[in-house]
């Protein structure tokens, strides 16, 4: 290990982290364009042209904003909860590939900051530390509100964990690894999104759930419960969880399409590699409307249908695609998967629409 | 000392405190919180020893899922997650003995082995340990049938745990 | 790399633990699709298929002597005579426990029961043949698991909850310990093939003190099972608050699957420091059957009195264990004896408590009064099941307890065998005291009848049967345990 190396990994941690802090600021303002937008509003436009400030703006007032701890709060715990949301949202990117192999100032540096052989497994294992934060901090606020939050949150968030990892599988079988290096490798023919269709899809539904985006967005419900588990925080501390919740978007985004869009190969990318990150933040991009876009359209789902949605349909609908994605392996005939896997999705969405509409008509509900 | 093993005695400490805590602690959910910690420090020694699956899976187990319910049922019963009685009975000095002559016995006993002195020997770097577990776990040669049991033993504990939980009217 | 290729004939041994998945999986079925009013037949699908499972395992795959005694899947499992004989116990039993759990009010109509039962016989026939320690650590836990579960089966029930939380606690603690033993174990020799320990100890220059230490750790867990002293404070509060039938279960084929493991782990790993381990067995011995038999004096709870005597027969069997010598397999042998005549004793001991409890809803001696003119039937088997315990010719339990004394006189060691005969005498004391119960005193119960279910007449049937047919015929069983010891090596 040179001194070298160990810089090259100090600043590729620096630029990951401050990429996504600005990400995180920019994506604020991408949101509540996009939203205004569609609602046919204006949006921001008052900081800086088109509102290009206003991220910094809300920065500034977030910073000299008053801090209250509540009095009868866990104040250990209380202050903690923010601090514990953040970590796992930005080193969930560590083990992602954001470009190939570049030369810069005589030296090969590798575009991205540590290849495991566990790779896959290092984002289940951080994603299922992140619910943390939202259970302690609803648990130490002394708060009702805030208590159901993260009692909420914690089993949202436990159950369509279930779903996300069955999700990872499909990319894991298909490449033979549990390196994200290597299943990038293998979609230089094709994306995985191609063979697992479902899987993406499942793969993106579990992540909204994951990151507490509309419509599954219960542990914060305003209507509900005020703010959730972040009732009680203000300042600095509540801005925590904010950035916690849009650095995660930005990480599962670019989770999702390093496993099922080709991570940050495309066009010219061999002969250019400069161009790796470049794709990437474009596929993140067009994953992040997706997400505003759903918060735009889809109304909030009841609490106890989104259970019943996570373990009843979701879960086993991944059970599925893993065992059809394995027959297909197995077969060497990977076009089956996706037919067979659509044709289970597909039965599967008439089987509860079926069933749905019996219960609408005998009004039991 | 090699850094490693400064790390190692560093996070023993830490992990050994911890699990001190997990037991002295009044609130559980603090008590909760510390066992996390225990449970992170040993998943620093498996990647101490070049295990880095083992300690994704103990993350991903213990941490993301076992702690995580506990912590969830304490909540539900927040009630009673103050313990304001007393702390150990008036047995506690046998028992303080009984650990003691235990501790005593085993480190005796491990003191008389040669093969603390011999060092591992490094693994291969074409070895490819995650593949050879996972062929390991299906192979008719390998540990199929312990596989299947756990399988067994899996299905049992769910239902039992059902029928115990289930409340009957 | 591990491989290995799939041998069709490896099916053979495990064939029984697949039929009794299978089996398992039967009553799940009819458990969903059986109307309520059937529901209590599920125990004699239970006790059927078990026993059309011993038969066919009896023609079938009955361990040919022409063949050596064979590794399979990876030296995970040994197919020989050993686990093959306490296969059949262990299916005996749950058999006769399905068909008494079938008169039971609370536990007899769910198919769950019958599900757990099976599942922790699994691990039972598993753990008779597991010849690898992680095999084995997963035998004991699939054995143990459901049996948790079985001893707080009636939730309603307090002492019952009681009863499965503290067996939970006490056996979490001890195969913690003995995992640590294994794991020290497997750290030593660098392997977890039980059969290949011995070798490793011998050539790798492991101290004595070592090895015994280890031992230890690895007898703690396996005494937790069979309840020997001082690891025996769990068995009378479990026995008491578990359902009957469970209770009889526990008392026998969880105990006789401990021995079998204990006897295959001491002979087969630690054959080297058998002098060692003997003596520490030999003193085990005498505390497990003096205390077992000092506390059984005083009990006014039947099923409290059959734990403590459960616990003394531990000690008598481990008799057996603590005169094994290099040049001889009598010791050995009359453990496996010793066993098979216990399990059927025992499990007519607790059918008969059962019986009575189900009608009567009460386990205190005092109630048993005048039993003889209520059911005469049943009084007589509970005088051949307390006789037979007590060690009375030419009850099965007279058999054993002279092979099991005669095994230690061939040891030399003459005093603890005198200490056994002591110590049957104490518990001939408080078996009579409890036929005296029931066949001299009177009570004004005595009109009122006592309905024996169809299930528990033909299981004690064959229970009795059992006990007088070991009695009175003890060549083949005897050649049966001397057997299976040899199998063993």
């Amino acid at each position: 290990m040179t001194t070298g190396s160990v810089w090259e990994w100090i600043i590729k941690s620096v630029v990951i982290v401050f990429g996504l802090l600005t990400g995180f600021a920019y994506l604020t303002l991408l949101e509540r364009k996009v939203l205004a937008k569609i609602q046919v509003r204006i949006g921001p436009n008052r900081a800086g042209p088109m509102g290009l400030f206003q991220p910094l703006a809300d920065a500034i007032k977030l910073i000299f904003k008053e801090e209250i701890i509540p009095s009868r709060a866990d104040k250990i715990i209380f202050v903690l909860a923010p601090i514990i949301t953040v970590i796992p949202a930005l080193i969930i990117l560590g083990v992602l590939p954001f470009g190939g192999i570049i030369t810069l100032f005589g030296r090969q540096i590798s575009l991205s900051l540590a290849d495991l052989n566990v790779g896959v497994l290092y984002i289940t294992a951080i994603a299922s530390i992140s619910i943390y934060g939202i259970v302690l901090a609803g648990w130490s606020s002394n708060n009702k509100y805030a208590m159901l939050g993260g009692i909420r949150s914690s089993a949202q968030m436990i159950s369509y964990e279930l779903a996300l990892g069955l999700s990872f599988i499909g990319p894991i079988l298909l490449s033979g690894s549990m390196s994200l290096h290597d299943i990038v490798a293998a979609q230089k023919p094709l994306w995985f999104v191609v063979y697992q269709p479902v899987g993406a899809l499942i793969f993106w539904i579990a992540t909204l759930a994951e990151v507490n985006r509309a419509p599954f967005d219960m542990p914060e419900a305003e209507q509900e419960l005020t703010a959730g588990y972040h009732t009680e925080y203000s300042g600095m501390k509540f801005a925590l969880f904010f950035m916690a919740e849009y650095i995660k978007m930005i990480a599962v985004s670019a989770i999702a399409a390093t496993l099922f869009f080709g991570g940050y190969r495309f066009v010219l990318e061999d002969q250019y590699p400069i161009l790796g990150p470049v794709w990437l933040l474009g596929k993140v991009i067009v994953l992040l409307f997706g997400m505003i876009w759903v918060r735009a359209t889809l109304p909030r789902i009841r609490y106890d249908r989104l259970m019943a949605f996570g373990w009843k349909f979701l879960f086993p609908l991944a059970l599925a695609n893993v065992f059809f994605t394995a027959i297909g392996i197995v077969l060497e005939k990977l076009w089956l998967i996706p037919l067979l896997t659509i044709a289970v999705f597909l039965g599967a969405v008439v089987m509860v629409g079926i069933s749905e509409t019996r219960r609408w008509r005998s009004h039991v509900f | 000392m090699t850094p490693l093993q400064i790390i190692f005695i560093i996070v023993a400490v830490i992990t050994l405190f911890a699990a001190i805590k997990v037991v002295s602690s009044r609130n559980l959910v603090h008590a909760a919180l510390w066992l996390i910690l225990v449970l992170f420090g040993i998943a620093v020694f498996f990647v101490i020893l070049s295990a880095g699956f083992f300690a994704a899976a103990q993350v991903v187990i213990y941490i993301g899922a076992i702690a995580i319910l506990m912590i969830f049922t304490i909540m539900l019963t927040r009630r009673v997650a103050r313990d304001s009685g007393a702390q150990h009975n008036s047995n506690w000095w046998a028992a303080a003995v009984l650990s003691l002559l235990l501790f005593t016995g085993l480190s005796w006993i491990l003191s008389r082995w040669q093969g603390f002195q011999s060092t591992a020997q490094p693994m291969l770097e074409s070895a490819d340990p995650l593949r050879q577990l996972g062929e390991g776990l299906v192979a008719p040669g390998g540990y199929l049938i312990p596989f299947e049991v756990a399988s067994i033993l899996l299905v049992a504990a769910l239902i039992g745990a059902i029928t115990v939980a289930w409340e009957r009217k | 790399m591990i491989s290995g290729t799939f041998n069709p004939s490896m099916i053979l041994s495990i064939l029984p633990e697949i039929s009794i998945l299978v089996l398992g999986f039967l009553v799940l079925f009819f458990d969903l699709f059986l109307s309520k009013e059937h529901h209590d037949k599920l125990g004699w699908i239970t006790a059927g298929g078990l026993g059309v499972i011993i038969i066919g395992c009896l023609l079938v795959i009955r361990p040919n002597e022409s063949v050596l005694q064979t590794f399979a899947f990876g030296g995970m499992i040994r197919y020989d005579w050993m686990g093959f004989t306490f296969k059949m116990l262990f299916l005996f039993s749950a058999a006769i426990t399905a068909m008494f759990a079938m008169g039971m009010e609370k536990i007899g109509k769910r198919g769950e029961f019958y599900l757990l039962m099976l599942a922790s016989t699994i691990g039972m026939c598993l753990m008779a043949s597991a010849a690898d320690l992680i095999m084995l650590y997963l035998a004991i836990e699939t054995t143990s698991i459901p049996l948790y579960i079985l001893a707080g089966f009636i939730t309603q029930d307090e002492k019952s909850t009681e009863a499965g939380f503290k067996y939970l606690l006490f056996g979490a603690m001890t195969s913690a310990i003995l995992l640590y033993g294994f794991s020290l174990l497997y750290g030593f020799t660098g392997t977890t093939q039980i059969y290949k320990i011995s070798n490793i100890i011998q050539s790798g220059g492991i101290p004595t003190e070592l090895s015994f230490g280890v031992l230890i750790l690895v007898i703690v867990g396996f005494a937790f099972k069979i309840s020997a002293v001082p690891l025996h404070f769990w068995a009378p509060d479990v026995y008491e608050g578990a359902p009957t039938p469970v209770a009889g279960f526990l008392s026998t084929a969880s105990k006789a699957a401990g021995f079998s493991v204990l006897l295959r782990v001491l002979l087969i790993a630690f054959p080297e420091i058998l002098p060692y381990w003997s003596a520490f067995l030999v003193a085990i011995s005498t505390l497990t059957m003096t205390i077992g038999n000092l506390l059984a004096l005083t009990q006014k709870n039947i099923k409290r009195m059959l734990a403590y005597s459960s616990i003394a027969h531990a000690g008598y069997a481990l008799i057996g264990l603590g005169s094994i010598t290099y040049d001889s397999f009598f010791g050995m042998s009359s453990v496996v004896f010793y066993l098979i005549a216990y399990v059927i004793t025992n499990l007519a001991a607790f059918g008969v408590v059962a019986a009575f409890g189900r009608v009567s809803g009460s386990d205190d001696i005092a109630a048993y009064a005048g039993l003889s003119r209520r059911s005469p039937a049943l009084a007589l088997a509970m005088l051949v099941a307390f006789l037979s315990l007590a060690g009375m010719p030419p009850f099965g339990g007279f058999v054993v307890k002279f092979i099991v004394f005669a095994a230690a006189v061939q040891a030399n060691l003459i005093w603890l065998a005198v200490v056994g005969v002591l110590n049957s005498i104490i518990g001939l004391y408080y078996y009579l005291t409890v036929l005296k119960v029931v066949y001299l005193y009177r009570s004004e119960d005595e009109e009122k009848p006592l309905p024996i279910p169809r299930s528990y007449s033909l299981a004690l049937g064959v229970l009795v049967t059992g006990i007088l047919l070991i009695g009175i015929v003890m060549a083949p069983w005897l050649n049966l345990s001397i057997k299976s010891v040899v199998s063993l090596f």
